[in-house]
């Protein structure tokens, strides 16, 4: 057949059933949607971090790198060039900043940098001439952020507040998208080196060194400059801080690994439904081209244009509903993350997710095209599409297929998963697999007990709706377990994450209480880039502020950061004399009691429970952290990771000051005198800290709603994705059960014939909607619940994150209960419409 | 039993004359009688069926079903008089597939009697039509002839005064269409059930008490 007659018979196919095509479109588009949000929310963090690390490193492939915010000498960097095959050597200090404009403020990445930077090349300095702004100290900011605080003229002043000071700097330019792409997104101050150290009072101090080394003497200049760093300083490729975000993301990740397959069950089962809804015409008009003599070939070449077609426009559609979902819905969100990490807020959509979502959509239309292949190669092709499913099907292969074999087979997935929750929490993602595959397997059997249940509860009363309900809904097959199963999915997918996403921030929330409680007041440097207080300053004013009336102690805390082989750990030295000096509620291993004693004591630390798995660490065993000073502890006791994913550390802040060969703190926890308020005490304390101090007082309870209202920000996505799905099962199945409703009307009229009454009929297909999606959502939340389970397990033994365990009932009860009642309000109309059907339609057959 | 009386029916065609799809049809068919209609496409055959149905409204003259004139049924009232007065036979089988024989047969008797009731009432019927040992097979694992066969018992259940065949031999082989329509005339026979079978099938003149034929709306008696 001529390409232009495949076109032509497209055409005029397509006018007799626009309809059934439409719906094959939005199914097919609904998945691609989906699982294209899911793929750009999921890779825009991880991308932000690389873009922004290469953004400013260029060419460089190696660093040698500080341990803590105080960084090192800046000495080292004529030591450095001075290697032999270092090429360009470019130092930068970095540190967490909140700049203040007319219009706001924001917390940024401070970068200090001097022209040496601008030779390698990064994406975020290759366009701006460093040199001209290095003599006035001003500062450089992408263009969004410096609208965001409101400097826009050249001169402008921008405030910082960085390491319990206040500083400004004038507005040198703004970045625009022209001259650094996609990195426009990022929260980052570039300022001249000096000024960074004068602002940080980290004078000729650096944190890192980009080194390029020229090629061929990469090893070379490694070796080199390990020699240089002595044990006190890391020397790292420069991909190090992807790295280590990748592991700090790894939970994130998971969550977004795991929508994603969701997304493209759900998807897959909406496209699905809308396949079956076309299948049968298709089958039509394979037996009318092969019984006009058309081949296989010329039949196939047909189908393939259909797909092409169908699949084309599906993934246009689809890609542009999941751009939007993925802008105003499912936008990626670091949070926690993003206060030790420099990260950007952009959006990144890689060659990859559009890859995946496009080939998805496009192998969904082929297959749902292709479906009645059979009939093309068939000899007799009526014979092939006559009575599908019955007449060629082997007596095994239907037995293999019968709902109790495959409630078998999902009763093992189901045990299998159980193993997995008892056993191996860690895997999580098979178990999740395992648990839908056992949902979908456990389906035909579930409808069709409900459908005998039916039965029986039928044959006791005179009425012919339940009776006619479930002869139709066991005449459905596929389509009655693909309707189910859309539903099943959803419930399984929202029940599951929004259980886990109660229970992971309900133990957040007492992290953050338990780590907080030992204070009344915290003083800290202002801004929400040191909500975790790991950016230490000088203490300088914990004399004025022991000296007030409402203050009865002020003790100095210590916290930080530290790189341990992959992993940022978070460090928590609070004051000896703290009570409670650990957070007993964390405590996984050991005594509470005894580690308190220990750590006091010094020498001693409390230590995650994973970080201990991974090196093959117990209570009472040593082990040597690569801290400014390398020191050993001892381990007292293990602890869930505090709410941070890599990991924490609680040492006492003494022993902090030792391993980090500084005084500085990174905190003041203030204790009131009996009867003061905290509201009363942060208005005194703030006074005595003046206008000019970068240091802020906060209340506990204040510092711990700050906290918890980031950890719901870092697990929005969660809740988004739990939102995100029902809504799309429920339009999948009111779509699916009003196609089939609305092919059924030759068969309602008549069954009207034969003196059914409209509401007899309407209630038969509330019946039997009710029946379709109760089954599916049920059985969906039972195994939703179990999902719960075991991706608290995995949250809480893998990733070590404190977890409330619970059981969702009320939440899982409330998706049946909401999504029942969605689904039927949406068809209720469809359905009173279907049921008018004029009876006499069953005569003009 | 069923009789028509003057029965028109015409659609109006803009800015031409009307449509005379029934003209004037006046016919009595008594209990136990069966009547073969025959006519060409068009000729106003399922016109008439919908109008003794009452699904469609006659432009004018009265269809009277054991004494009673349907024009004065209400909307509810003519759907019981359907579910329990009339049997319906079509060509195409309607029957649910992954449902039993006997389950397809009782569909329209579970509007008012138990499904144990029904079962009990329906088995008998089906035995009588040689459904006996396949009442209980899935529909789809019966022969044409079988399928018809349930059908006929459906159209039956209720015990109706009046039976509308609409092409009830369309869809089967010779052999099976003479099977089919002599149980047909039986059963109407032995029920006082009126029977009008309307068809193309030559055969059904053989088994009908009269033939009548129908052509551009104007009934006449076959020779």
């Amino acid at each position: 057949m001529k390409p232009r007659n495949v076109v032509h018979l497209y055409r005029v196919r397509l006018r007799a059933r626009l309809l059934q095509e439409c719906f094959a479109v939005v199914g097919i588009a609904a998945g691609v949607a989906l699982l294209f949000a899911s793929q750009v929310s999921s890779s825009s963090l991880q991308s932000s971090v690389s873009r922004l690390s290469s953004g400013i490193a260029g060419e460089a492939t190696l660093q040698l790198l500080a341990r803590d915010p105080h960084g090192f000498s800046q000495s080292m960097l004529a030591r450095v060039r001075e290697i032999p095959g270092v090429r360009v050597a470019a130092p930068v200090l970095e540190s967490g900043a909140n700049a203040i404009g007319p219009k706001g403020s924001r917390s940024v990445e401070l970068i200090g940098a001097d022209s040496s930077l601008s030779e390698l090349g990064g994406a975020l300095v290759r366009h701006t001439a460093l040199r001209p702004f290095l003599g006035i100290g001003a500062v450089v900011l992408p263009a969004p952020l410096a609208r965001a605080i409101g400097v826009r003229r050249f001169g402008q002043e921008v405030s910082f507040q960085v390491a319990g000071h206040t500083s400004e700097a004038p507005l040198y330019t703004e970045l625009r998208e022209s001259q650094v792409g996609a990195l426009i997104g990022s929260a980052v101050a570039i300022v001249p080196l000096s000024t960074a150290q004068a602002m940080t009072g980290r004078h000729a101090r650096v944190s890192r060194i980009l080194i390029a080394p020229a090629a061929g003497a990469k090893t070379r200049v490694w070796a080199a400059l390990q020699a240089l760093a002595a044990g006190r300083l890391n020397v790292e490729e420069i991909g190090y801080e992807q790295v280590l975000f990748a592991k700090a993301a790894a939970a994130s990740n998971q969550s977004s690994a795991l929508f994603s397959a969701i997304s493209a069950l759900v998807g897959f089962l909406f496209a699905f439904n809308a396949m079956l809804f076309t299948v049968p015409q298709r089958r039509r008009l394979i037996v009318d081209l092969r019984r006009d003599g058309y081949t296989p070939r010329s039949v196939l070449a047909v189908l393939l244009v259909d797909a092409l077609l169908l699949g084309g426009v599906s993934c246009v559609l689809g890609l542009a509903l999941g751009e939007e979902l993925s802008i105003h819905l499912l936008h990626a969100n670091a949070a926690f993350l993003s206060l030790e990490f420099a990260v950007g807020s952009e959006r990144f959509v890689s060659w990859q997710s559009v890859a995946i979502a496009t080939g998805g959509g496009m192998l969904a239309a082929i297959v749902a095209v292709l479906s009645p292949l059979r009939a093309v190669i068939s000899r007799d092709p009526l014979a092939a599409v006559a009575q599908p499913g019955v007449q060629r099907d082997s007596v095994a292969a239907r037995q293999l297929r019968s709902p109790s074999a495959l409630g078998a087979a999902g009763v093992a997935c189901a045990l299998a998963a159980t193993l997995i929750l008892l056993r191996a929490p860690d895997a999580a993602i098979p178990g999740m697999v395992l648990l839908v595959a056992a949902l979908l397997l456990l389906l035909p059997l579930m409808l069709s007990v409900a459908l005998e249940v039916l039965g029986r509860f039928a044959r006791t009363i005179v009425g012919a709706v339940p009776h006619v309900a479930r002869m139709e809904l066991s005449a459905a097959g596929a389509r009655a377990v693909a309707i189910t199963a859309t539903g099943a999915i959803a419930v399984f997918g929202s029940v599951a994450i929004q259980g886990a996403h109660k229970d992971l921030l309900a133990g957040l929330e007492d992290a953050a209480r338990a780590a907080n409680s030992s204070a009344d007041l915290w003083v800290a440097p202002a801004g929400a880039y040191d909500l975790m207080n790991t950016a230490p300053f000088t203490p300088i004013e914990q004399a004025k502020l022991k000296r007030l009336p409402d203050v009865r102690a002020v003790r100095a805390y210590r916290g930080g950061l530290l790189d341990y082989g992959e992993r940022r750990l978070l460090v928590l030295a609070p004051p000896r004399r703290a009570a409670p000096l650990l957070p007993a509620s964390q405590i996984l291993v050991g005594s509470a009691r005894q580690a308190t004693d220990r750590v006091r004591e010094g020498g001693w630390l409390v230590l995650s429970k994973a970080i201990a798995a991974e090196h093959h660490l117990h209570v009472g065993q040593s082990l040597r952290l690569p801290t400014p000073n390398p020191m050993s502890f001892r381990i007292a006791s293990m602890s869930t990771n505090l709410g941070w994913s890599s990991g924490a550390i609680v040492m006492s802040s003494s022993d902090y000051a030792r391993a980090w060969a500084s005084p500085d703190v990174s905190a003041y926890a203030i204790l009131l005198a009996p009867g003061v308020t905290p509201d009363h005490a942060v208005h005194e304390v703030r006074q005595a800290l003046g206008p000019r101090s970068g240091l802020a007082a906060q209340s506990a309870e204040a510092h711990t709603a700050q906290q918890n209202a980031l950890s719901r920000q870092a697990l929005s996505r969660l809740a988004q994705i739990a939102t995100v799905i029902p809504i799309v099962a429920v339009l999948a199945m009111a779509a699916a059960i009003g196609a089939v409703i609305y092919e059924r009307r030759p068969r309602l009229a008549k069954l009207k014939l034969e003196g059914f009454p409209r509401a007899s009929l309407w209630h038969t297909i509330l019946l039997e909607s009710a029946l379709l999606v109760g089954v599916g959502c049920a059985t969906g939340a039972i195994f939703g619940l179990y999902g719960q389970q075991l991706a608290d397990r995995a949250l809480a033994e893998t990733i070590n994150f404190p977890v409330v365990y619970s059981v969702a009932g009320v939440g899982a009860l409330s998706s049946l209960a909401l999504m029942t009642a969605a689904v039927l309000a949406v068809l209720a109309i469809p359905g009173y419409l279907a049921a008018s059907v004029p009876a006499r339609l069953a005569l003009a057959d | 039993m069923l009789e028509l009386r003057d029965l028109v029916k015409h659609y109006p065609t803009p800015g031409n004359e009307p449509v005379r799809a029934v003209d004037g049809v006046s016919l009595t068919v008594s209990s136990g009688e069966t009547v073969a209609l025959y006519g060409p496409s068009g000729s106003g055959k399922t016109t008439l069926l919908l109008m003794i149905a009452m699904l469609l409204e006659p432009t004018a003259g009265t269809v009277r079903i054991g004494g009673r004139d349907v024009a004065s049924l209400s909307e509810r009232e003519a759907s019981n008089f359907r579910h329990s007065e009339l049997g319906f036979i079509r060509q195409s089988f309607d029957l649910l597939p992954g449902v039993s024989a006997i389950d397809n047969a009782i569909l329209k008797l579970l509007k008012t009697t138990r499904w144990v009731t029904a079962q009990r009432e329906i088995a008998p019927l089906l035995e009588r039509l040689g459904l006996g040992e396949r009442m209980h097979h899935r529909s789809e694992t019966l022969s044409m002839g079988e399928r018809q066969r349930v059908m006929i018992a459906r159209a039956l259940s209720t015990g109706p005064r009046l039976l509308l065949a609409d092409e009830p031999t369309g869809s089967l082989d010779s052999r099976r269409g003479h099977e089919v329509l002599e149980l047909l005339r039986a059963l109407c026979r032995e029920r006082g059930v009126a029977a009008v079978i309307v068809s193309h099938d030559p055969a059904a003149a053989e088994y009908a008490d009269r033939v009548l034929s129908l052509r551009d709306g104007i009934l006449s008696e076959s020779s």
